[in-house]
């Protein structure tokens, strides 16, 4: 089911095309120490600001630094950001919605009005908050974004156990005395999981895109660290001059997250081309 | 109806005491005593605020006495002052005694933050629907295809580089727009006719940047909603008596297919103004976000808990309203035949 | 994979707005040569721009910079400093120091007023200094007041203030401490007072609309005590995004706006539409930026280690880094060339053998060959900690580099600055640092050494203490003659230098651009700096923006 569910949703060019950027800028991050043509912190005094050439392919930063090294292994960084926070969401997100799924009545109630209340505070002023309050570093940033983010998986996961416990192999399980916990583990989590995916794919690329935001406001990954997000932010004040400083980290997140998108919502249309968008 | 209605606005209360519980714990995020924690480099002031602070948070008292104390003065919509030098309420105007008024920040910053968003709301849904129409209809075909690419490019382009590469063509190559600000330094004297154009001018770029962000969401959303209402049984139908697909389309699947968009609309509002950082920082633009960003940087916590306390609420409200109305516009909801 | 990889329709897309938006900005003005001498006529506008919106305009409780850069156009004090950095009055027409060294007395200048036309009188200089030193008011300011035993007014034209004992830093104190009007704030509170956002001053300007968060509008004061300003009115929008600043700078918005040494040197010189109308300004700052140890930690309270890092970092190298060339090495705590820095006093040279050795006879060697040295087994690694500062992130960076030769794993982390003072610096929890301070016109910094400082929030957070320092300090502000005082400050950064308990990394200088339509600005600074005679800068006419379609 699921392997023709990929074959349907990359027949979609649009999807295929994300697939592929995904692919590529996951791979190409991967091989950074392989394939970067410089240590990304190594610095130049006499090589600042050095536009885009044979030597240095995306120039060099102010402290002389090569900038594709620097995206290469900045992209580590984001994509790290990305897929922990979404790691933990998603993580978060099939515990309570399972809890809520299965065992419904007023746990259900419960984790429902928690979702709501969730829900209903601005995410990105409570991640703000709590990101400033407790010093900004790539582990808070991550387990922040994922406490902030999963109440979509929730929804999502309860709702997938509450139809499928009204199937005829759930009931005849359950009839037959299976324990809950096999129950669980395996009728109703492997049959949620297509959902579960999708939503991680898309939140993936929402993760990656706040991390440069929180970079814009001082609060992303801290130099002399490098990630998309901070490469861009440090390049936003020569935008017209130096401009290869802020258009390519700009480019990697903008095609990265496209492709994050593409493919989720490929995935999304391919799984059940009349379900609602939810964002 | 009424039921329904009341049902609704009690679970408010629960919700309500969520939030509060969620705010109050953010302060106590911030490590040790939080009286610990101005930015200010100044021992004697930070000295003097901290008994301000000690008092108005009674930190003597247990936890939960304080969170009590506090709930009940959020109740009364008491927000307190700022820690800023200036001391001004939180949340609305005092008047002192020679009639001088002192305007509330959330006061000051809430309308512009609101007017904002909805403008940009209404920019957003203008283009959405027509886009996801298209999409619905050519579904899978290229004018599907290229919606739904470029709702994603603006989906996914960090909003604070593509609002710098704006400024910077429109307003400094061609100077069609001002770059930042909402008013001239000249508005005060300008007629009415003037400062309309004048504040359409300058909204013309926060508005248009969070619409092209917000864009891929709700046309997605219409184009769903609209494949969805297009296999109903009453669509096929109205088609097998003959109506013209235009008529199908406009009148019966339209109609359907946006109802829910009025829920979406509820659910996108902290969306909205969270996202307002962000565009409120780069534009010079003294709203909500702004506010609640130099409140976080200044450990000014009675400004942090004012805006989480009233955003959330806000979208409450706004998510209330929403489905009130979806309540209003759908049958099958008023008469109490679906869902809560 | 060539860099071209991404080169698909919504790329080159974007890159044709940026390429096309690389050409020089097509705005009417460019066609105004700037570089005309035109006649001094007074009126016209000057747009600045701040990130920060001020608190308050008192500027004793607001206590920041962006409230006393305006408040500073608004009021006056007794004293200001001239171009040449000598003391000369402002509202004071002369001042007499006691024999004893303990009283001050100053008389004011005749028939001085508010803006309002009420006079300003000795019993307004009596208000403030009790307004200062309110403990109610809690002013950051106080500590120097507080010092003032008695304060009198024996005539309103007198005021005299008499210290328990000499205080060499009072009429420096006196320079900074902006008059209030007693007869609008007596009896009110200074910090919810609307007089904070609708000021009543002396100076050149007076407010006259502040549009919260978007910009505040001064104009001439035609009361001024000090005569007449050339330019009409001085506005200062609140732009928090540096580089939408520098965006409305080209656009022609603003005619004022500091920059960063890569603006500065490398972009705006490169564009000849930018040099037709901007002119660039360099002053050294009395500032300097700086590695601190926090020396309660081991190893920094041994000097020899201390000494040994100063021998690695190359401060030349972080000058010409990071600073481009605006930078100059220091070797005391002091703005070069004036008379409190020693020139008898030479910067560390760069030696890493010395380091090495040094760190050798601290007990450090490199016993496990993994290139770091070690002390009873444990490596010689710590944390640098610094503010989002871009040139301070750089000098860590190539400090961490230069460490890492003699042996010394550095890690850096830059942190947003409420945290960074909140978490690191008032705590005490942190290694080692990398900030910059400002300082006053005064040579007194016992706030910064004196052993007595140390308290969480206090200036003194690296736990320097040194009985000869704390002694020559004292001294120091016991001293009031220019002479003796200049041997006591040598000596006092002659031993700081040789305790090394922080490497002074580069003095530098402000660096800003000013539209050239702004005429009369000295240009090389005094030591004063480019706006100890902003009153006098001017607009020529013919200059002058539309003012109708001002944006």
């Amino acid at each position: 089911m699921q392997t023709s569910l990929i074959k349907k949703a990359l027949s979609n060019p649009l999807s295929l095309a994300g697939f592929i950027i995904i692919m590529f800028v996951f791979v190409l991050s991967m091989l950074a120490p392989v394939v970067a043509p410089y240590d990304p912190n190594y610095i130049d005094v006499k090589a600042i600001l050095l536009q885009p050439s044979m030597q240095h392919w995306m120039g060099t930063d102010g402290l002389g630094r090569d900038v594709l090294s620097r995206m290469l292994f900045g992209g580590r960084i984001s994509l790290l950001v990305g897929l922990v926070a979404v790691g933990i969401s998603t993580a978060i997100g099939i515990l309570l919605g399972a809890l809520a799924g299965f065992y419904r009545g007023w746990v259900d109630t419960f984790i429902m009005r928690i979702v709501d209340v969730m829900l209903s505070i601005p995410s990105f002023f409570l991640i703000l908050a709590v990101i400033a309050f407790l010093t900004p570093s790539i582990i808070n940033i991550m387990i922040v974004i994922g406490l902030t983010s999963w109440m979509g998986v929730t929804r999502l996961v309860r709702a997938e156990f509450l139809s499928l416990s009204e199937r005829e192999f759930v009931m005849a399980s359950r009839t037959l005395g299976a324990k809950n916990a096999r129950l669980i583990f395996t009728h109703l989590l492997p049959n949620s999981l297509t959902p579960i995916i999708v939503s991680s794919v898309l939140g993936v690329a929402g993760a990656v895109l706040m991390e440069s935001g929180l970079s814009f406001l001082g609060l992303g990954v801290q130099a002399p660290q490098a990630s998309w997000g901070n490469i861009l932010t440090d390049g936003k004040e020569y935008i017209q001059f130096a401009w290869w400083l802020s258009l390519f980290p700009g480019l990697a997140i903008l095609i990265t997250v496209l492709g994050y998108n593409l493919l989720g919502e490929g995935l999304r249309d391919a799984l059940d081309p009349r379900s609602g968008s939810n964002r | 109806m009424i039921k329904y209605l009341v049902k609704r606005v009690l679970w408010l209360i629960p919700m309500l005491i969520g939030i509060s519980l969620i705010s109050f714990f953010i302060m106590h995020l911030a490590p040790g005593d939080i009286t610990n924690n101005e930015a200010a480099f100044n021992p004697k002031a930070s000295e003097e605020s901290r008994q301000r602070l000690r008092e108005m948070y009674h930190l003597d008292k247990p936890v939960i006495v304080q969170y009590g104390l506090w709930l009940k003065r959020m109740a009364t919509l008491d927000f307190g002052n700022s820690f800023a030098s200036h001391q001004k309420p939180v949340f609305w105007q005092t008047v002192d005694a020679e009639g001088n008024v002192t305007e509330g920040m959330i006061q000051q910053a809430l309308p512009i933050t609101l007017m904002i968003n909805v403008i940009g709301l209404v920019i957003t849904l203008a283009l959405a629907i027509p886009l996801g129409i298209i999409a619905a209809r050519k579904y899978q075909g290229w004018q599907d295809r290229s919606i739904t690419l470029f709702n994603f490019i603006g989906f996914s382009i960090p909003s604070f580089w593509l609002s710098l590469l704006l400024m910077y063509w429109l307003g400094v190559v061609h100077n069609w727009f001002p770059i930042s600000g909402l008013h001239s330094l000249n508005y005060d004297s300008m007629d009415t006719w003037h400062k309309i154009k004048d504040s359409f001018n300058h909204l013309w770029l926060p508005v248009i940047i969070p619409s092209i962000t917000g864009l891929a969401g709700i046309t997605l959303f219409v184009k769903n909603g609209m494949l969805d209402v297009l296999q109903q049984d009453y669509i096929t139908t109205a088609r097998a008596k003959g109506l013209g697909e235009r008529k199908v389309v406009y009148t019966h699947a339209l109609r359907n297919a946006l109802l829910p968009l009025i829920t979406i609309v509820g659910l996108s509002i902290p969306g909205l103004i969270g996202g307002s950082v962000i565009a409120e920082t780069i534009f010079a633009i003294p709203g909500m976000g702004k506010l609640f960003y130099d409140a976080v940087l200044m450990r000014d916590f009675p400004v942090v808990m004012g805006i989480l306390t009233i955003g959330s609420a806000l979208t409450l409200i706004g998510n209330l309203l929403a489905d009130v109305a979806y309540a209003w516009a759908d049958p099958r909801v008023r008469r109490g035949v679906a869902k809560t | 994979m060539p860099p071209s990889f991404s080169l698909n329709t919504t790329t080159s897309i974007l890159l044709t707005l940026l390429i096309t938006g690389c050409g020089a900005p097509t705005d009417q003005q460019n066609q105004i040569d700037y570089n005309v001498n035109a006649l001094k006529v007074s009126g016209g506008t000057l747009i600045n721009a701040m990130t920060g919106e001020p608190s308050g305009l008192i500027s004793m409780i607001a206590g920041e910079s962006a409230s006393s850069a305006i408040s500073s156009n608004i009021f006056n004090s007794l004293l200001k400093y001239d171009k040449n950095l000598e003391l000369e009055g402002d509202l004071t027409e002369s001042w007499q120091i006691s024999t004893d060294q303990k009283t001050i007395t100053f008389k004011l200048k005749h028939n001085l007023k508010w803006a309002d036309n009420q006079p300003l009188t000795s019993a307004d200089v009596l208000f403030t200094w009790q307004a200062v030193t309110d403990e109610k008011n809690a002013s950051p300011y106080a500590s120097d007041f507080l010092l003032v035993k008695k304060a009198e007014t024996p005539d309103p034209q007198t005021f005299r203030v008499t210290y328990a004992q000499a205080y060499a830093p009072a009429l420096d104190s006196w320079a900074g401490l902006q008059i209030l009007p007693k007869h609008l704030l007596e009896g009110k509170d200074l910090h919810t007072t609307a007089f904070a956002r609708k000021p009543v001053g002396s100076n050149y300007y007076k407010l006259d609309n502040w549009k919260h968060g978007e910009h505040l509008m001064l104009s001439r004061n035609a009361n001024s005590v000090l005569g007449s300003a050339q330019i009409d009115s001085l506005v200062t929008r609140i732009i928090p995004d540096n580089s939408a600043q520098f965006l409305e700078l080209m656009a022609d918005n603003i005619d004022l706006m500091g920059l960063d040494p890569i603006k500065y040197s490398r972009i705006i010189p490169a564009r000849p539409e930018l040099l037709k109308k901007l002119a660039l300004y360099k002053e050294l700052g009395n500032s300097y930026t700086y590695m601190g140890f926090n020396l309660k930690h081991k190893p920094f309270d041994d000097v020899r280690v201390r000494r040994a890092i100063n021998y690695a970092i190359d401060k030349q190298e972080i000058i010409d880094g990071v600073y481009l060339g605006l930078g100059i090495n220091i070797a005391s705590p002091y703005k070069p060339g004036t008379r409190w820095s020693n020139p008898a006093l030479q910067p560390y040279p760069y030696d890493p053998a010395k380091a090495r050795a040094l760190l050798k006879e601290a007990g450090f060697t490199d016993s496990n060959g993994d290139g770091i040295l070690e002390r009873d087994g444990k490596p010689f690694s710590f944390e640098i900690i610094t503010n989002q500062n871009k040139e301070r992130e750089k000098s860590a960076v190539l400090i961490q580099r230069r460490l890492k030769e003699v042996g010394i794993d550095v890690r850096i982390r830059a942190i947003e600055w409420a945290s960074f003072i909140s978490r690191f610096i008032k705590t005490g929890d942190f290694d080692v640092v990398v900030l910059g301070w400002g300082l006053g016109l005064d040579p007194d910094q016992y706030n910064i050494w004196h052993s007595s400082q140390q308290a969480p929030g206090q200036f003194n957070f690296i736990g320097y203490n040194n009985p000869k320092i704390d002694a020559l300090l004292e001294q120091g502000r016991l001293e009031l003659n220019p002479d003796k005082r200049m041997v006591i400050y040598h000596k006092f950064a002659e031993i700081l230098l040789e305790d090394s308990p922080i490497i002074y990394l580069s003095a530098g200088y402000g660096l800003t651009a000013i539209h050239k339509r702004v005429k009369g600005i000295d240009n090389p600074a005094p030591p004063a700096g480019i706006g100890h005679n902003s009153q006098d800068w001017y607009i020529p006419q013919a200059l002058r923006r539309n003012e109708i379609s001002t944006q």
